[in-house]
């Protein structure tokens, strides 16, 4: 199946498509499998432009969103899910916790 | 509210609970957790879900209550009227529904001969019934379980005859919740963590602030270390016959993460219904085995809930729901995804404590749990245990 294209503005995006995934659970699975490099990486190219992005998606009700503005959606939350691992734990992994897979999502 | 400065001010406004150490045995003996079963479990009205779980006609969950040694199924009737019943065929007490949520169309049928019921609960269909001695469906229909409602909460009772009605049994923390839109703030994430901990010792680790500065070092640096109040103490507490709450403040001036600095600034979603609150974060002790936490947002308030379910003396679940109001867009959907991942780093740290605590208990290295005046909820919470298990007091064992 062909992926659609980010909206123009976000198009060097386009190399960290990867992290455009629909479900925590994916997002969790790719932080977690994911080196500190490439984390970084992707939290690099996405956070400066983080507000543009936001202010780009709002222009549609969450509901409503176009197909092009899915993937960037995706990437948004997954950005979420890197934000501690970049800003407080230079690390994959939460320290001191339980073992990822045993803090399940279930709803 | 102000911030805590005299010391030891709680166990003056409550004497009654004392200021010694708490047994801790209650949280390790096989002894006292069969007992819990009985003089606990089924003497208190238990949380199960929310009526927003099933909002439709036929819409049903079940609630494996192990502790109970029972399932329990919660269903919306064709009348709209929400109803437990024993999760039991009539015929020969096969367990009935098997899904954990569903919707009954028509009817539900037993897997072992296919009996039906409806959404009443009432027998509607037995395959080949002219060849059974004499039977009156209209007899035979589910067993009830006493069930009620407070503020879009659904209870159940699984004692035969309750000595309060909810209302009664909830008391003062209804009154002081009062107005609380619940209903405006839908759920919208679940975790559940099973433990190899003792229900009581991951309830007890929730149940005070002392420990967030310390243990949540990595997930939230600095947020609970507040200029006149470096140890977090309480800026309220109240405990009622039952149930109890405390509040605290945060670190409002704590250096936010870059993210987190963004996330500041994004609008969000309201009610345009606060919370009523005591303080920023409220904690909510429902005893048994419920929990609601209160949230003060910026433009909004939010809530979660707990409930730890015992599965043995030192295994529980701890189920975990976030409460937010309803996103509409992108923008306002990242800034709760941002406060509940946070969160859930917390509560993953939290967890580990759980099963450590039961270890060191198990070990019984110390026979007694020390607690502070800003832990004075847990002693309450103990006493209340206690006043239902007499076990220290003579009626145990």
């Amino acid at each position: 199946m062909a992926e659609v294209s980010l909206p123009e503005p976000f198009q060097s995006l386009e190399p960290f498509r990867a992290w455009a995934l629909a479900t925590e659970r994916e997002r969790r699975a790719k932080r977690l499998s994911s080196s500190m490099e490439e984390i970084q990486a992707f939290y690099d190219a996405l956070f400066p432009q983080l507000e543009a992005v936001v202010a780009y998606l709002d222009q549609f009700p969450l509901d409503q969103l176009p197909a092009e503005a899915q993937p960037l959606y995706h990437l948004t939350l997954a950005l979420v899910e890197v934000t501690s691992a970049v800003e407080l734990y230079h690390h994959p992994h939460i320290f001191e916790a339980i073992e990822p897979a045993r803090f399940r999502r279930v709803e | 509210m102000q911030t805590a400065t005299e010391n030891r001010r709680w166990s003056k406004e409550y004497p009654e609970l004392g200021t010694g150490p708490v047994p801790a045995e209650s949280c390790i003996s096989p002894e006292y957790f069969e007992l819990e079963r009985e003089r606990v479990f089924r003497r208190t009205w238990l949380n199960v879900g929310r009526v927003d779980d099933i909002p439709n006609a036929g819409d049903f969950f079940v609630r494996e209550l192990a502790v109970c040694k029972t399932s329990i199924l919660v269903i919306r009737g064709k009348d709209g009227v929400i109803r437990g019943f024993h999760n039991v065929c009539s015929h020969r007490s096969n367990k009935l529904v098997w899904e954990e949520r569903g919707t009954c169309r028509g009817a539900l049928a037993c897997h072992f001969h296919s009996w039906g019921y409806n959404a009443q609960g009432q027998l509607t269909g037995v395959p080949d019934e002219e060849n059974f001695h004499d039977i009156d469906k209209s007899e035979l229909g589910l067993t009830p379980v006493t069930t009620d409602i407070w503020e879009g909460f659904i209870f159940v009772h699984l004692g035969s005859q309750p000595q309060e009605t909810l209302t009664d049994y909830l008391g003062g923390v209804a009154e002081q919740m009062k107005g609380a839109a619940f209903h405006k703030r839908t759920h919208t994430h679940t975790y559940k963590v099973e433990e190899n901990a003792n229900w009581k010792v991951a309830l007890d680790a929730q149940n005070e602030a002392y420990h967030l500065p310390f243990q949540h070092r990595y997930s939230f640096p600095g947020m609970f270390v507040l200029k006149d109040n470096r140890y977090l103490r309480l800026s309220g507490v109240k405990l009622y016959n039952h149930h109890a709450v405390w509040s605290t403040t945060y670190n409002s001036e704590s250096t936010p993460t870059p993210t987190g600095a963004l996330m500041n600034q994004l609008n969000t979603a309201t009610t345009n219904s606060r919370l009523p609150m005591l303080g920023d974060f409220d904690f909510f002790v429902i005893f048994p085995n419920f929990v609601i936490l209160q949230f003060r947002g910026i433009e909004d308030d939010y809530y979660m809930t707990y409930n730890f379910w015992p599965l043995a003396v030192d295994r529980c679940i701890w189920e975990i729901k976030f409460h937010f109001p309803p996103a509409e867009t992108a923008g306002q959907r990242l800034s709760q995804e941002y406060l509940k991942h946070r969160i859930c780093d917390v509560l993953q740290e939290d967890a580990v404590a759980h099963e450590t605590l039961q270890t060191g208990l198990t070990s019984r290295a110390k026979t007694h749990l020390i607690l502070q005046d800003d832990e004075i909820q847990i002693r309450h919470f103990h006493k209340v245990l206690e006043d239902y298990m007499g076990f220290f007091n003579g009626r145990g064992h």
